[in-house]
């Protein structure tokens, strides 16, 4: 191959690790044999066996298009898609920090993981929302702890157990070798448990502000509890956040929450928001046989049918839904938001999540959760 | 390597077993073969990824060998399995205990499964991992290590390679993320819905006798549909299987009546065929058949 087109090639997998593309060694080795392989004069021959080789990601493909129009066909380069952090975000983080520490102050110096037994029983029935940064500091772990806990399904694969329910056939052969056909002994397998896939749907809108950071951190640790976890957030619209979350510091995925939920602290669309995630993931079965937690107070402004709707499609393909509504916590609460009454119908545990006791009674449920219980 | 020296021979073939692809999926199907690498197929429900495979095979001549995947696929029903009960019988029929272990777990006592099949034999394949996202992810990573290989152990037989390399289709709805290991062995290509040109084609290919009105109409008002917010947006399968019915029906084109009747051929949930009633259908079939009619 002529020197130029490997140069041009090379440099073309550097332009896409520039914009963020994972091109390693391997893939334009790969994209070097594909172009060899086809009629160099066919731009679109060019293009597909670049893309094909150099991309494996559908959400790449935008990326890869803007990279090639600019880099081969020289169209001007459009400004990158990547938006920054919005300044107003932060400052809604910032003033719910401070509001809360304007609160009572707490003293009680030492490790976090530490509590005395007193301090503990008192944080576990405190509402977030009236924490101080100090008794927030204290709680997380234990938030992140709780969050850990996943709810299980049986896997296919078995693996002995003499307690098991199916006849370990091989060795039952092997053994009955000796007997002369006869399987005088019983080796059992059993089913192996693993997770079962667990979705989580929280609504970051300006009336779930104050537990938004414990709800933060509680998806945190539920995403770095191991695979088959999903987080997003939704405000007026919905994001995934399975990626963001990823990370392992927790306070640095706050941060870049805030950045991927553009709509941070403005009002929310429940509806909308449920219904995109039924037509872009729903359709993928990303809630099929999943376990789907929903955290918010329920306020939709706008259609509380559309709310009734789409929590229907969802509890269709979803082996259970759960909804946690902060605001039940208060006793004297009702499910009267237009939002939450229609949706309750679709709900199989209705919880309040305000507090680490709460948190502890939804990992509970997430830990047994059987399918269509009554809410 | 491949029997094909250029994009324009594959599709040729490809078009000879009634396969109609886009010039990207005969560049990612040569590709795939040239490269010997697996290909990697996303895209909605219904735009043909697993007939691609299907015609691949055709056009190769090759053998097709599939994989269906789902939720706790494991290795007894991907690879292979030992067949006790033959196993049982023969050590009774044998008696006094004269059967030995290597006779037992021999080959005539193997149950052989889709990916052990696709390696362990002459003729040229093309093996279907189909909806590889539905499999656990032990699962995949098990595949990853045949895929690199293309070696299976089994530990009463020893190791088994493939003599020709079969040609990999994997397919993926994306239900979850595949692991970057796998992605990064394959070759990817996402396929889009055709375009109306391509589509109407596709019918004509697909329903030998039909009339070029009907095919057009009717891929017409499935494009229109794809438009509308559905919950599943139809694909070309249900494009053909529509055109088919109203063929049978003995139609040359369509209108609101008999697209009310057959409506349940082409959407597939029950909201979705109540979204489109009424003034709406009324509306959609107009605009199908005057784009239809240019």
């Amino acid at each position: 191959m002529a020197d130029a087109v490997v140069r041009h090639v090379v440099t073309f997998g550097r332009v896409l690790r520039e914009v963020g593309l994972e091109v390693g060694p391997g893939r334009v080795a790969d994209a070097l044999r594909g172009i060899a392989a086809v009629d160099l004069t066919r731009q679109e021959d060019v293009y597909f066996a670049l893309r094909q080789t150099l991309v494996s990601r559908h959400d790449e493909l935008e990326l890869f298009d803007r990279a090639f129009n600019a880099w081969f066909l020289r169209a001007p380069v459009l400004p990158p898609v990547r938006t920054a952090q919005s300044p107003l975000a932060q400052e809604k983080i910032g003033e719910t920090l401070s509001d809360a520490a304007g609160g009572e102050p707490d003293d009680e110096a030492g490790d976090p993981l530490e509590l005395g037994a007193s301090g503990h029983e008192l944080l576990r029935d405190k509402d977030f929302a009236e924490m101080t940064p100090e008794e927030y500091r204290r709680v997380k772990r234990l938030i992140a702890a709780i969050a850990e806990q996943r709810p299980l399904r049986a896997s296919r694969r078995r693996r002995p157990d003499p307690r098991g329910d199916r006849l370990d056939m091989r060795k039952l052969i092997r053994q009955s070798l000796r007997t002369g056909g006869d399987p005088v002994d019983r080796p059992y397998r059993a089913r192996k448990e693993v997770p079962r896939k667990l979705v989580v749907l929280c609504d970051v809108s300006g009336s779930m502000d104050a537990y938004a950071r414990a709800l933060v951190l509680f998806l945190h640790a539920a995403v770095g509890s191991g695979p088959g976890v999903e987080a997003f957030a939704f405000g007026t619209r919905l994001s995934r956040l399975t990626a963001e979350l990823g990370t392992r510091d927790p306070e640095s995925a706050l941060e870049k929450c805030t950045e991927a939920v553009t709509d941070w602290g403005s009002g929310t669309r429940i509806g909308a928001s449920l219904k995109e995630f039924n037509d872009l993931y729903g359709k993928r079965a990303l809630s099929r046989g999943a376990v789907v937690v929903i955290v918010s107070d329920g306020w939709e402004r706008q259609d509380p049918e559309l709310v009734g709707r789409e929590m229907a499609r969802l509890a269709r393909a979803a082996y259970a839904v759960i909804w946690v509504n902060p605001l039940k916590g208060n006793p004297e609460y009702q499910p009267l938001a237009g939002g939450m009454r229609a949706a309750l119908p679709y709900v199989d545990r209705f919880l309040s999540g305000h507090n680490l006791r709460s948190l502890e009674e939804l990992a509970a449920v997430l830990a047994g959760i059987e399918r269509r219980h009554a809410a | 390597m491949s029997a094909f020296g250029t994009i324009d021979e594959l599709e040729t073939a490809l078009r000879a077993a009634d396969y109609l692809p886009d010039r990207g999926l005969s560049t990612a199907l040569f590709l795939g073969l040239a490269l010997e690498k697996p290909l990697l197929l996303e895209g909605e429900a219904g735009v043909g990824k697993t007939e691609a495979a299907k015609a691949l095979a055709v056009a190769t001549k090759a053998r097709l060998i599939r994989l269906q995947c789902y939720e706790g696929l494991d290795v007894a029903h991907a690879v292979y399995e030992w067949n006790y009960p033959r196993q049982l019988l023969h050590i009774r029929a044998a008696q006094e205990g004269t059967v030995s272990e290597d006779e037992l777990f021999g080959p005539e006592f193997l149950i052989r499964r889709p990916l052990l099949e696709a390696i362990d034999t002459d003729e040229p394949v093309v093996l279907l991992i189909d909806e590889i996202d539905r499999a656990d992810e032990e699962f995949e990573a098990f595949l990853l290590e045949v895929l690199s290989d293309f070696q299976i152990t089994i530990p009463e037989l020893g190791t088994i390679r493939a003599r020709r390399k079969p040609a990999v289709i994997l397919t993926s709805n994306r239900t979850r993320e595949l692991h970057d290991a796998l992605k990064r062995r394959a070759l990817f290509h996402w396929i889009g819905h055709p375009s109306i040109d391509r589509e109407i084609e596709i019918v004509k290919i697909r329903i030998p006798g039909i009339s070029e009105r009907l095919a057009s109409e009717a891929a017409a008002f499935v494009r229109e549909l794809r438009g509308l917010d559905l919950a599943k947006p139809p694909g070309v399968a249900e494009t053909i299987d529509w055109a088919m019915a109203l063929n049978a029906l003995g139609r040359q084109e369509i209108d609101a009546d008999v697209v009310e009747q057959t409506l349940g051929s082409v959407l597939k949930y029950r909201e979705d065929i109540e979204a489109v009633r009424d003034e709406t259908l009324a509306r959609l079939v107009d605009t199908a058949r005057t784009t239809a009619a240019r």
